[in-house]
């Protein structure tokens, strides 16, 4: 199993600053209507380069 | 390159791969997206192969969302490690030979006003702190001093990355790296002040860690080498690899840097470039209230 970033939804503000931190395009996205961010879990790196930024905590690095 | 080219042929929708489909349905081709859009819309950049916590693929995500007409710029990229990643980019990009890109760029330029004389075309080239301040520095400066409109985004990750870390001009002073064991002896090259001194219209010094600013910064560079002079914007992104950080403290040591005043954000605009500036600006608001 892969390493990779789990976002926690309830925890999730949606201020996308995930978003901008992390340096792989397109795995982060945001759903406006839901208002939180969605993982593509095949394409996290897991960095976790967003988890440091995330001010709610809502995303954990795991899987390994 | 006309919006009207990414599309889909008719017949062809079934066997398209989807990442194409969805650059064609929701791509950033004639939308005036930015850094505050990323994550709404298809990105240009497919995947890499940089590694995982790689400051300079972050600052190359940011500065590709915030170009200001993608499917007119044309990128000339060098080698180095984001040389590795502009074979998955959906913008038009040439690569040349190492430190070569300002020559090339200053024919490409030229060569669209010629073909193109009523349309814009950006010329942008991005390269490493290798390229540009080690061995291409000759056709950097002479493509400044001939006033050439281009932009000039360099991406400052101290070390030559994917050779197998040898010392660059812009390694900090005393950095010890995997090819550079007894340290490096002489500081960082001060690029902004020679941009400033050789004629650039528009210069700055950013980080990835600040995402907006950084997607301003490279959109006025783009708009001011449109008309006034050439731009250079410099991006600090040092290695988390090279510097033998964990890939999730990046950011954080960037931050560091900047409270210790090593590393600076500064923005130096010429009177002409922010007389334009503010005309566009002005432009801008006159078209947002029709």
């Amino acid at each position: 199993m892969y390493v990779t970033v789990r976002v926690e939804v309830e925890k999730c503000s949606g201020c996308k600053l995930c978003i901008v931190s992390c340096p792989d395009p397109n795995v982060l996205a945001f759903i406006p209507e839901a208002k939180h961010v969605v993982v593509n879990e095949h394409r996290c790196k897991g960095c976790g380069l967003c988890a440091t930024v995330c001010p709610e905590e809502a995303l954990t690095v795991s899987g390994n | 390159m006309s919006k009207g080219l990414f599309r889909i042929s008719p017949g062809f929708e079934d066997v398209m791969p989807a990442e194409y489909k969805e650059l064609v349905t929701n791509g950033p081709y004639g939308r005036d997206l930015g850094v505050k859009d990323l994550g709404t819309f298809k990105e240009l950049i497919e995947e890499h192969p940089l590694c995982a916590g790689c400051a300079e693929a972050l600052a190359l995500r940011l500065i590709l969302a915030s170009l200001p007409s993608p499917e007119d710029t044309v990128i000339v990229g060098s080698t180095g490690c984001s040389s590795l990643l502009f074979t998955q980019v959906a913008v038009q990009n040439i690569h040349s030979l190492f430190g070569n890109q300002n020559a090339v760029a200053t024919g490409l330029k030229r060569a669209l006003r010629l073909r193109f004389p009523d349309k814009v075309k950006d010329v942008v080239v991005i390269a490493g702190d290798g390229a540009t301040v080690d061995i291409g520095l000759d056709m950097v400066m002479q493509s400044w001093f001939r006033r050439e409109l281009i932009t000039t985004i360099m991406l400052d990750n101290e070390v030559y990355a994917n050779t197998g870390g040898q010392e660059s001009g812009m390694s900090p002073q005393g950095a010890v790296l995997y090819m550079a064991p007894l340290g490096k002896k002489f500081p960082k090259v001060n690029l902004p002040e020679i941009a400033r001194e050789a004629g650039c219209a528009y210069v700055a010094t950013i980080s990835p860690a600040l995402p907006r600013r950084l997607g301003k910064v490279v959109r006025r560079a783009i708009l001011v080498a449109r008309e006034i002079g050439p731009s250079y914007v410099q991006v600090f992104c040092p290695c988390p690899t090279n510097f033998k950080w964990p890939s999730a403290q990046v950011l954080q040591k960037i931050r560091d840097r900047q409270k210790e005043g090593i590393f600076k954000v500064r923005e130096y605009v010429s009177p002409e470039a922010e007389a334009y500036l503010a005309g566009l600006e002005v432009e801008r608001q006159h078209d947002e209230q029709e």
